[in-house]
């Protein structure tokens, strides 16, 4: 059964100002991916996620979420309200996991199910419950973020997206601000939600994700797309030169 | 001065409770100031942070203007120029709680300006795509956080009141600034009831301020 895009950009340009930061990029992401974003920094990765996430607002072109517009240079009144229908469809890990610091961990997790959703106060926190239990910290249920090491803090925001069950999961570089020891129980959890059919986009500096969890590798630099590749075929034999140089410098 | 003859007694003995009815009036005008004053504020600041031009312009322009004139010219201003603009007459308790909410409300809004500001925006974007509307995560996110960080200086602000309020002695409120002017016109011991009035200020400002200091200290801490 062939699966069917979950949400795509539709050549998206975006500009601060002079700075051309994205080209004309075209990616769908299908269902039950897990498309890994590379390319060196200030490639434009972070900013194509934000846009899809719906913080960027594109200068060109638009999102697409299962066929419907979602975001376009204008903001038009049904656009609007098709992104506030879907808006918590799409949920986002960030680089400095930003859990609210007023906050208990569960407290966390139950906001938005509570106030978004208007789910009962039992139900939303039974499910956090269970996803503080899956990311292996229901112990810290009552624990303030501040408490916590920065792979727990991010794994606590994984299960805070998780709780509004997203349909699809950005992740904006979830390792970077980890230290290389906690980085390793952020992409277990990473790698549990991959095998579990979740259709996530990736964009990270973990070669060793992209290559052996990841579906398709996407390249970018200087604000394009400039190759893709299924899964680890793009680790073994990049075709373009700029990616063969860009990989190089992971080999030392 | 060596031979001065201090009479305390003249301060503390029958006139202690008159002082005391001033003191009592000072901290009556200090707290309801301080409450109208913190929602002058939040009104200025709101404007400040509008997303249209003209409220901005508003709170902006008000904001400059309270700022940079004396406030015991916005006092006097607030307590003969109004009644001629509006035609009512305001006693003049009331003209001093307005002037100095309106005061100190233009600096509490800064404070609640830079509150708000502090608030790191990757909370508040990881609220937005969580899907919370903007006013819930105003109130729910950003707010709880920027009134932890503008506590302290609110309560320095209450400092302030404190002290400002003996302005009101000038249209004549009877505060213990007041009271005190009052006083000594009758006891004609200025230094005996300045020197009380001083010392009580102190007594009340001082410890204030400590805690204040100490709880900032214990919140950067966290």
């Amino acid at each position: 059964m062939a699966s069917s895009p979950i949400i795509v950009a539709e050549g998206i340009s975006k500009r601060f100002g002079e700075n051309q930061v994205l080209t004309r990029v075209s990616l769908p992401v299908m269902e039950r991916d897990v498309l890994c974003v590379v390319g060196p920094s200030g490639s434009g990765k972070t900013t194509l996620l934000r846009c899809l996430a719906l913080l960027e607002t594109p200068s060109e072109g638009r999102v697409v979420m299962e066929g419907a517009t979602i975001s376009t240079p204008e903001q038009e009144k049904p656009v609007k309200a098709a992104a506030r229908a879907v808006r918590s469809e799409i949920g986002m890990v960030f680089q400095h996991f930003n859990l609210w610091p007023h906050m208990s961990v569960l407290e966390n997790l139950i906001e938005a199910p509570l106030r978004v959703k208007k789910m009962p106060r039992v139900e939303a926190v039974a499910i956090a419950e269970a996803l503080l239990a899956k990311v292996n910290l229901l112990d810290k249920r009552d624990a303030y973020p501040a408490r916590l090491s920065g792979g727990q803090q991010q794994r606590v925001a994984i299960a805070r997206a998780l709780a509004m069950s997203p349909k699809v999961l950005l992740f904006d570089e979830a390792t970077s601000a980890l230290d290389p020891e906690l980085r390793r129980e952020v992409l277990l959890v990473m790698r549990q939600l991959a095998a579990e059919g979740m259709t996530m986009l990736v964009v990270t500096h973990e070669m060793g994700f992209a290559r052996h969890v990841g579906t398709r590798t996407v390249f970018m630099d200087r604000g394009e797309i400039v190759e893709e590749a299924p899964g680890a075929a793009f680790f073994e034999a990049p075709k373009t030169e700029r990616a063969q140089r860009f990989l190089q410098q992971f080999e030392e | 001065m060596f031979k001065y003859q201090f009479r305390w007694d003249m301060v503390l003995g029958d006139n202690f409770d008159f002082m005391m009815s001033g003191l009592q009036m000072t901290l009556i005008i200090s707290a309801s100031t301080l409450v109208l004053a913190m929602i002058a504020g939040l009104i200025i600041a709101l404007l400040d942070m509008s997303r249209f031009p003209p409220a901005r312009w508003i709170g902006l322009t008000f904001g400059e203007i309270i700022r940079n004139t004396p406030i015991l010219v916005q006092l006097l201003w607030v307590y003969y120029v109004l009644p001629i603009v509006f035609s009512v007459r305001i006693d003049s308790l009331t003209a001093l709680i307005i002037g100095l909410s309106l005061y100190q409300g233009a600096f509490i809004s800064e404070v609640y300006r830079s509150g708000i500001q502090g608030v790191p925006r990757g909370h508040s974007e990881a609220a937005q795509v969580l899907g919370l509307t903007p006013l819930q995560n105003f109130i729910r996110i950003v707010l709880p956080q920027a009134i932890r960080m503008t506590l302290p200086p609110l309560a320095s602000n209450f400092v302030q009141l404190i002290k400002f309020s003996s302005l009101g002695a000038v249209i004549s409120v009877s505060e213990i600034t007041r009271r005190g002017m009052e006083l000594s016109a009758s006891n004609f011991r200025p230094l005996e009831t300045f020197t009380f009035i001083a010392v009580v200020y102190f007594i009340i400002c001082w410890p204030l301020a400590m805690g204040i200091r100490w709880w900032e200290r214990r919140l950067r801490a966290r």
